[in-house]
C-alpha cells in the first residue's frame, strides 16, 4: 500500500480497517493458545498395580478381603498404558487381572517379583492374565475408548476390583 | 458526555492508560505465576515502551493507528483464551481490559483528531 493511498483513507476507514485486523489475529491467536494448552499429546503412562488385603475375617463377613492398589487408573484416551502388576501374596494364592471389553492388552509375565526375571509365558490380545503368587505381569494397551472400564480379579470379585478412567 | 477536542489532553490521557495497562501487565505476570507469566511481561513492556513514543508524538500517524490496533488485538486475544481456558478471569485482569477499552476509545478520538487538516499531533 503506497503513503498516498493511506492518505485518502477516511479516519473511520482506517479504526475500521485496523480493529478488523486486530479482532481476527486475536481470535485465531486466542483459539490456539487455548488449544496448545489443553492439548496434551498421547503418552506412555506407567502403573504399578499390587493386590492388597483388608484386615477382616472373609467367612464372618462372607466376601473376599482382596482388593487392587491401586484401585483407580486414570489417562488419557490414546495414551499407551503400562501396568506392571505384582502378586505379592504371603500364601500361595492366584490373582488375575481381567478387563472389560472392549479392551484387550498385551500381556508378559515373569516367573519372579519383577520384570527382569524370566519369562513365563507372553501373549497378545488378552482379556485376562493369570499370576501366581511372587509374580510380576507386564501388562499393556493402548487407551482407544473413553470411558469407565472395570479392571478385576476373578477369584476376588466383587471387592477385588479397579477401575481404568479414560478420559477424552 | 463532553469529549475532549484537544489532541493534546487525549494525547496525554492515552499515555497515562498506556503506561497503565503496562505497568498492570507486568504485575499480573509477576503475580500470576504458571500461566504464560513471560508473554505478560512482554505485552507490558511493549505497552510502556508504547506510552513513551505517543508521549514523544513521534511519528504519530503511524504510531497511533498501531497502538489502537495493538489494544483491540490483546483484548481479543485475552478474552478468547479466557472463554477457551478459563484463565485470567479475575479481577487484575478485568481492570487490566477495562483500562484497555478506554485506551481503545481515547486512541479512536485521538486519531480522528490528530488527523484532522491543520492538526499537529
Amino acid at each position: 500500500m503506497t503513503q498516498s493511498t493511506t492518505r485518502q483513507w477516511s479516519t473511520e476507514k482506517l479504526l475500521l480497517v485496523i480493529g478488523m485486523i486486530a479482532i481476527v489475529a486475536g481470535i485465531a491467536i486466542g483459539t490456539s493458545v487455548g488449544y496448545a494448552v489443553r492439548y496434551e499429546a498421547p503418552t506412555t503412562r506407567t502403573f504399578y498395580l499390587f493386590n492388597s488385603s483388608l484386615n477382616f475375617d472373609e467367612e464372618l463377613w462372607g466376601v473376599s478381603h482382596d482388593t487392587f492398589s491401586p484401585d483407580r487408573i486414570t489417562v488419557n484416551k490414546a495414551d499407551k498404558v503400562v501396568i506392571i502388576y505384582r502378586n505379592i501374596e504371603d500364601k500361595n494364592e492366584d490373582h488375575t487381572f481381567t478387563m472389560d471389553a472392549p479392551y484387550k492388552f498385551d500381556a508378559v509375565v515373569h516367573v519372579g517379583r519383577n520384570e527382569t526375571t524370566p519369562v513365563v509365558s507372553s501373549a497378545p490380545d488378552l482379556t485376562s492374565v493369570n499370576l501366581h503368587q511372587n509374580q510380576t505381569a507386564v501388562i499393556s494397551f493402548t487407551a482407544s475408548w473413553g470411558g469407565v472400564f472395570q479392571y478385576r480379579c476373578i477369584y476376588h470379585y466383587p471387592t477385588m476390583t479397579g477401575y481404568l478412567v479414560v478420559l477424552g | 458526555m463532553q469529549v475532549p477536542k484537544d489532541p493534546a489532553i487525549l494525547r496525554w490521557s492515552a499515555v497515562a492508560l498506556i503506561f497503565a495497562t503496562g505497568l498492570l501487565n507486568i504485575y499480573y505476570g509477576n503475580s500470576y505465576a504458571g500461566f504464560f507469566e513471560n508473554l505478560w511481561y512482554a505485552m507490558g513492556a511493549i505497552y510502556v515502551f508504547t506510552a513513551a513514543v505517543i508521549a514523544a508524538n513521534f511519528e504519530p500517524r503511524f504510531a497511533q493507528p498501531t497502538v489502537f490496533g495493538y489494544a483491540i488485538f490483546l483484548f481479543v486475544l485475552w478474552a478468547t483464551t479466557a472463554l477457551g481456558t478459563g484463565a485470567g478471569l479475575d479481577t487484575v485482569a478485568y481492570v487490566d481490559k477495562a483500562i484497555e477499552a478506554l485506551l481503545v476509545v481515547n486512541m479512536a478520538l485521538l486519531i480522528r483528531n490528530s488527523r484532522r487538516p491543520g492538526t499537529l499531533s
